[in-house]
């Protein structure tokens, strides 16, 4: 059979196809021993390793280590000069105004950052050869200090790493135990900070991550594991334990990322290949868009970076996701000048919405969703737990007073900003960037993602709405769906436009010969190893690149010429304009893929029976700017292929609620997916 | 409920403050040079009909006055003759969005069934726009026209048909009009965007609730200052200080602040400040009013999306054609040197009393940069603009912050030393915290910076404006003040007897091998540094932020 675990902040899941159908199961997360939790699940689900043809693993060990700070003690080895490069970090104050601001303190103290003399330059020439001699003091001090990890970085290594290979290489040696991280090993793009601090997060990172993955294998081997083991990578591909081990960096945004391949994975196989995936959870909803069955990768990611703080580069290669503070726990508060605001606070799961009734005051989404009636009372929290109605309305109660109008009014007010807020990152990742949502189909998971997914469709102008099967654990199925898959990606600016077809066949040629010969090493399959090449290119002077496939097999003009067309194309459609201007590439961007058997999900039983059988009760909804109705709820669980119903209606099951709004109808297709159509 | 329910005013309050945001990233991501890109030296945004700021877009603090007031110069100069598809520029720097030649701004009105609703705008700082020195900007200009070509509010497209010849005229008259054309269409690509979507807005809520959306955006800005203003020290306050000099002469230039806090008001009043002079430091009344408008939102409410609204609290007195408010001819192209020293000022005569918003002085010129010459490898003019990162001053209970932009900037980013080796051909030699005198406090100033350019080629010069080179950042609550800013050129790689140290240099010949040490300030320290904690002292001295000369000398420390 082949089995996914996610862990999640509350809960691990997981999920396994196999002959006898599909298993859920979920545990408590265990930090800071995650491989537990996993375990635990496994146990629970009544599965055993030995059976597992394929085992995947989404894991929150390398984020949860950076964010609580519990990663190695860090050093930094880099260019005589340029030690403060990671504090200098680029100055910017994204919060203006605020002459009180922090800046963020560097992961690595100015006593542990070490100084090489030596010098490449931009071409990669060696301007200044290395001095190893100076490493052996260097090396005592890090003994001394009793630094856990070390991170290598020079000025344009991304161009020439010899002299990077050469320290790590010496450091390896002399300490097999010392967690060393070249910057060249995760990161071949230029920009000294950001790949300086791309490289101290490896770092820093490392040896917590080589601990959990170990254990996590030998857990899984004692009980029986044959198969390899898989890990889920930010990129929206997995990796063996061995690649996971050398790159944990990639490992960062492990979850969210699955959950929006899963979404790719399951419109490529139902014929939806444009998609806005959006996954609506406890804190957060996330979204990102989905094209041709691909969803975007960047490097331009950040930690700990929002509207106040410039956080903390991480170059490497993640799904291109928004993310913001907007989910079922998100606090409703008004500010000095009354207005309403929903988020980005959390109530959390302790204590959690004013219906929990655990002590929290201060009403939720989840809070108005029940007031509205869109949540069934008795199912609330997976119907173990009664709704406390009189704490909800004191919670609502202050704004009542201060906005005017009923606990209904305020609730609707509530969910309308919500909406908004989530409305805005959808238009992010479509509008924003030059796509028409009324081509693309949002597809919405999570705990909240069907409550809210019509009204949001509606607003966004989106094609239609598919709330897929098991969809309050769909980020563990989306990794049944994965390939193999690593990014490789290298600075080279080049004159495209001058058609340098060698330089071009060259590098790629290299680049997919370095990139083979890594993939093999750490476990994949070099019979079935796959090339895609991509370019970052721009106008000549521009910053800001563009992201364009290109040709595989031997470059000629005409390759050369369709890559800078179909950039000219894609930079007009996501900023308006095209130039008569050179065209420049910026990075080399090969992806090495090996791809994964898959098993197709099987059909869901259909004994023939009518929708109105499944009506459990009639209640009355709020759909806000759609009116108030009477209506039937259908329970989700008994429902069948081929079953229609029309709104007003509500569909749903102990884990999902899925609200379809007057107008609109939903059915449910062979695998279990709910298509609303919205009726416009 | 209906469309002008409260909940839906809030919604589209939250769109048109998000399409100053999206306005922001068009240009960003299109543009043709590193001061747009990497320094994010420009600002967008948008009006009502009347001229009022809805929302803003920054990437800097410099430009807070700046939109609204050019808007309405518009409305008056172009009454009756505003069309659909209008395209205005300007660069004017004595009226409104005044500051200096090198900020070009593009206005378009924007329309919606034949009435005009709104304005979208972008200021931005062009690499050149000619005159007498690369970069157009120079310490030592003595009248505008040396700072470059004047573009006094023009159309350049009329019912969106160019108008005969100005681009060209901008063209010919530029040095490096490939690079600014892009950002001319990067400009016009974020008003498109506003303009977009505006009229989705006034589509899909109808024009009645967008007027009163505004309307009340601009209620709701000045609702939650007042209730700041409130929390301020009431009274009256009083700073002074020194401007280092105006580059032509050496004379020091006196400037101070009065002001006067009320429940509802919020008074500044420069008189007895220096008249306007002869060199380029001069600044308008716009920069004035940007000025006071940035520092009172830090003492208020840095947080919330600025609007007109939130400055209607504010009153500025000051004679005319003082350094504050010059008029025409006055050269103005290092305008914020002295812009800045408002906003210090004010700063200055309320840290003690504000601890927990303000710091005590920090590196505050933006210590701008201008070196020009042949590129090594490809013999073509380069020229590289932008600004250094300095210290800040100590607060109450912490230490500055090290290398950081001065308040002049926001979300700027420092040039990546990889790409400006690749991009200029210069070799940085480093980029390293200093340790000059300075900045000991019980919380100590935040770290200068020092970063060395070696020139590859003969023919090159250097233009730089170090503000507070005389008269470093001050202490707050007896720590030590800060250390200067100032440019050193090394010829040859050597250190010249005496050094050869400058505020203000004017096109600096350099040849091949010669270094450029461009060193930013430490800033003023907070508290007697005969309080810090030891462990503190301890710390800096392993970190190497205080060398044990200066533990032992400013903080009596022995080991």
């Amino acid at each position: 059979m082949r089995v996914a675990t996610d862990v999640g902040g509350t809960f691990t899941d997981l999920v396994g196809i196999g002959p006898n159908g599909i298993v859920t199961a979920k545990a408590d997360t265990t930090p800071p021993d995650f491989d537990r939790g996993v375990l635990a699940a496994i146990t629970k689900a009544g599965v055993s390793p030995a059976n597992f043809d394929f085992f995947a693993h989404g894991t929150t060990v390398v984020i949860n280590a950076l964010l609580s700070r519990t990663g190695g003690r860090t050093a930094l080895i880099t260019t005589e000069g340029f030690r403060d490069v990671l504090e200098i970090a680029r100055g910017n104050r994204p919060d203006l105004f605020n002459f009180a601001f922090e800046k963020p303190s560097p992961f690595v103290p100015r006593y542990l950052r070490f100084e090489m003399r030596e010098r490449v330059g931009p071409d990669g020439d060696i301007l200044l050869p290395i001095d190893m001699s100076s490493l052996d003091a260097i090396g005592d001090e890090l003994e001394a200090q009793r630094v856990d990890a070390v991170a290598v970085c020079f000025l344009h290594a991304y161009a020439n790493p010899e002299h990077e290979a050469a320290v790590c290489a010496s450091l390896r040696a002399k300490w097999p135990s010392l967690s060393v991280v070249g910057s060249n090993e995760v990161c071949r793009e230029w920009r000294e900070y950001e790949r300086t601090s791309t490289t101290v997060l490896s770092a820093y990172v490392h040896p917590i991550a080589k601990r959990y993955l170990g254990s996590l294998e030998k857990g899984l081997r004692e009980r029986g594991l044959a198969s390899v083991p898989y890990i889920m990578q930010s990129n929206g591909g997995v990796t063996t334990v061995e690649g996971a081990r050398n790159n944990p960096i990639a490992l960062v945004e492990s979850g969210p990322a699955s959950g929006v391949l899963g979404a790719a994975a399951l419109g490529r196989r139902i014929g939806e290949p444009n998609l806005i995936a959006l996954d609506i959870g406890g804190t957060t909803a996330k979204t990102a868009l989905i094209r041709d069955g691909q969803a975007r990768i960047t490097t331009d990611y950040k930690i700990e970076w929002d509207r106040t703080s410039p956080g903390y580069p991480i170059r490497t290669p993640v799904v291109d996701l928004v993310e913001i503070g907007n989910g079922g726990g998100s606090i409703a508060w008004t500010d000095e000048g009354g207005r309403l605001h929903v988020g980005p606070k959390s109530a959390g799961s302790t204590p959690g919405p004013a219906a929990y009734g655990r002590g929290g005051t201060e009403p939720t989404t989840t809070d108005a969703n029940l007031v509205l009636g869109r949540i069934n009372p008795d199912l609330f929290l997976g119907g173990e737990h009664k709704p406390d109605f009189d704490n909800v309305t004191k919670a609502f109660g202050k704004f009542t007073r201060q906005l005017g109008g009923s606990v209904e009014d305020v609730a609707r007010g509530v969910i309308r900003i919500a909406n908004a807020n989530m409305v805005n990152a959808l238009k992010l990742v479509s509008l924003n960037r030059g796509f028409d949502p009324r081509e693309f189909a949002l597809i919405a998971f999570g705990g909240g993602g069907a409550m809210h997914a019509v009204s949001l469709a509606k607003d966004l102008q989106a094609r239609k709405v598919i709330i897929p099967v098991n969809s309050s654990v769909f980020s563990a199925w989306g990794m049944l769906m994965s390939d193999i898959r690593r990014d490789f990606l290298m600075t080279r600016v080049e004159d495209i436009s001058a058609f340098p077809l060698d330089r071009l066949n060259t590098v790629y040629g290299e680049m997919e010969a370095d990139a083979g010969a890594v993939c093999v090493r750490e476990g994949m399959d070099a019979a079935k190893l796959r090339f895609e090449r991509y370019a970052d290119m721009r106008y000549c002077g521009q910053e800001h690149t563009v992201k364009v496939p290109v040709a595989g097999g031997a470059i000629d003009r005409d390759a050369v010429e369709a890559a800078i067309e179909a950039f000219h194309a894609e930079h007009h459609r996501e900023y308006t304009f095209r130039l008569d201007s050179d065209v420049e590439l910026v990075n080399y961007h090969v992806v090495a893929l090996n791809e994964t058997d898959k098993i197709d999900l099987p059909e869901r039983p259909k004994t023939g029976a009518t929708a109105d059988s499944v009506i459990t009760g009639r209640r009355t909804v709020d759909f806000d700017t759609d009116g108030v109705h009477e209506s039937a709820a259908y329970d989700l669980a008994h429902f069948e292929p081929d079953m229609e119903i029309r709104g007003p209606a509500i569909l749903e099951d102990s884990t999902t609620t899925i609200v379809v709004n007057p107008g609109c109808t939903a059915r449910m297709d062979v695998v279990g997916n709910i298509h609303i159509e919205l009726g416009n | 409920m209906t469309r002008h329910d409260p909940f839906t005013q809030e919604i589209i309050k939250n769109a048109l403050v998000a399409v100053g945001d999206e306005m922001f990233l068009a240009m960003a991501k299109t543009s043709m040079s590193p001061i747009i890109y990497e320094a994010l030296d420009y600002s967008v945004g948008i009006t009502n009909a009347r001229g009022d700021l809805i929302a803003q877009g920054n990437g800097t603090t410099v430009f807070l006055g700046m939109i609204d007031s050019l808007v309405r110069d518009i409305l008056e100069k172009f009454a009756g003759d505003i069309h659909q598809d209008d395209v205005f520029i300007s660069n004017d720097p004595y009226k409104g969005g005044g500051t200096h030649l090198c900020d070009v701004a593009i206005v378009k009105p924007i329309f919606v069934a034949g009435e005009l609703v709104a304005f979208a705008m972008n200021k931005a700082h062009w690499v050149d726009v000619g005159g007498m020195a690369a970069g157009s900007f120079t310490t030592d200009a003595t009248e505008i026209f040396q700072e470059g070509l004047q573009i006094p509010t023009v159309k350049i497209m009329e019912r969106g048909k160019p108008v005969g010849g100005i681009l060209e005229i901008l063209q010919s008259n530029i040095r490096l009009p490939k690079d600014s054309m892009g950002d001319f269409w990067a400009g016009m690509a974020a008003n498109k965007v506003a303009e977009v979507r505006i009229v989705e807005l006034f589509d899909r809520y109808g024009a009645a609730s967008m007027h009163q959306a505004m309307d009340d955006l601009l209620d709701y800005g000045e609702a939650m200052i007042a209730a700041e203003l409130k929390r301020l020290p009431q009274g009256t306050f009083y700073a002074e200080d020194w401007i280092d000099d105006d580059g032509i002469t050496d004379q020091p230039l006196k400037v101070c602040v009065r002001i006067d806090i009320t429940e509802d008001k919020f008074k500044v009043d420069f008189t007895g400040s220096a008249p306007q002079t002869a060199g380029p430091i001069n600044n308008s009344r716009t920069g004035l009013v940007s000025a006071v408008r940035t520092i009172f939102k830090a003492l208020t409410n840095p947080g919330i999306a600025a609007n007109g609204g939130c400055f209607r609290a504010i009153e500025v007195v000051c004679p005319d054609r003082t350094l504050f408010t010059a008029e025409r001819p006055a050269p103005v192209s290092t305008y914020w040197e002295t812009m800045l020293y408002a906003q210090d000022l004010i700063w200055k005569a309320l840290a003690e009393h504000l601890p927990d918003r303000l710091t005590a002085g920090h590196v505050l010129s933006v210590c701008a940069i201008v070196f020009s010459g042949p590129h090594p490898k490809t013999k073509a003019p380069t020229i590289l603009v932008g600004p250094l990162v300095g210290g800040w001053g100590a607060m109450q209970d912490r230490d500055g912050l090290n290398g950081q932009f001065s308040v002049a900037d926001g979300e700027t980013y420092n040039f990546p030393v990889e790409v400006t080796e690749a991009k200029y051909g210069v070799h940085v030699r480093s980029y390293a915290f200093h340790d000059d005198d300075g900045g000991a406090g019980r919380f100590r100033g935040g770290k200068g910076v020092a970063l060395e350019y070696e020139i590859p080629n003969d023919g090159w010069v250097f233009t730089g404006s170090f503000g507070r080179f005389k008269f470093p950042p001050w202490g707050a609550a007896g720590g030590q003040q800060g250390s200067s800013n100032y440019a050193e050129i090394l010829r040859q790689g050597q250190r010249s007897d005496p050094p050869e140290r400058l505020g203000k240099p004017a096109r600096v010949p350099l040849a091949k091998g010669d270094v450029v040490r461009m060193v930013t300030a430490t800033g003023g320290g907070w508290g007697d540094p005969k309080l810090r904690a030891r462990e503190a002292i301890e710390a800096d001295l392993r970190d190497g932020f205080v060398t044990p000369d200066q533990a032992a000398r400013d903080y009596g420390h022995s080991t």
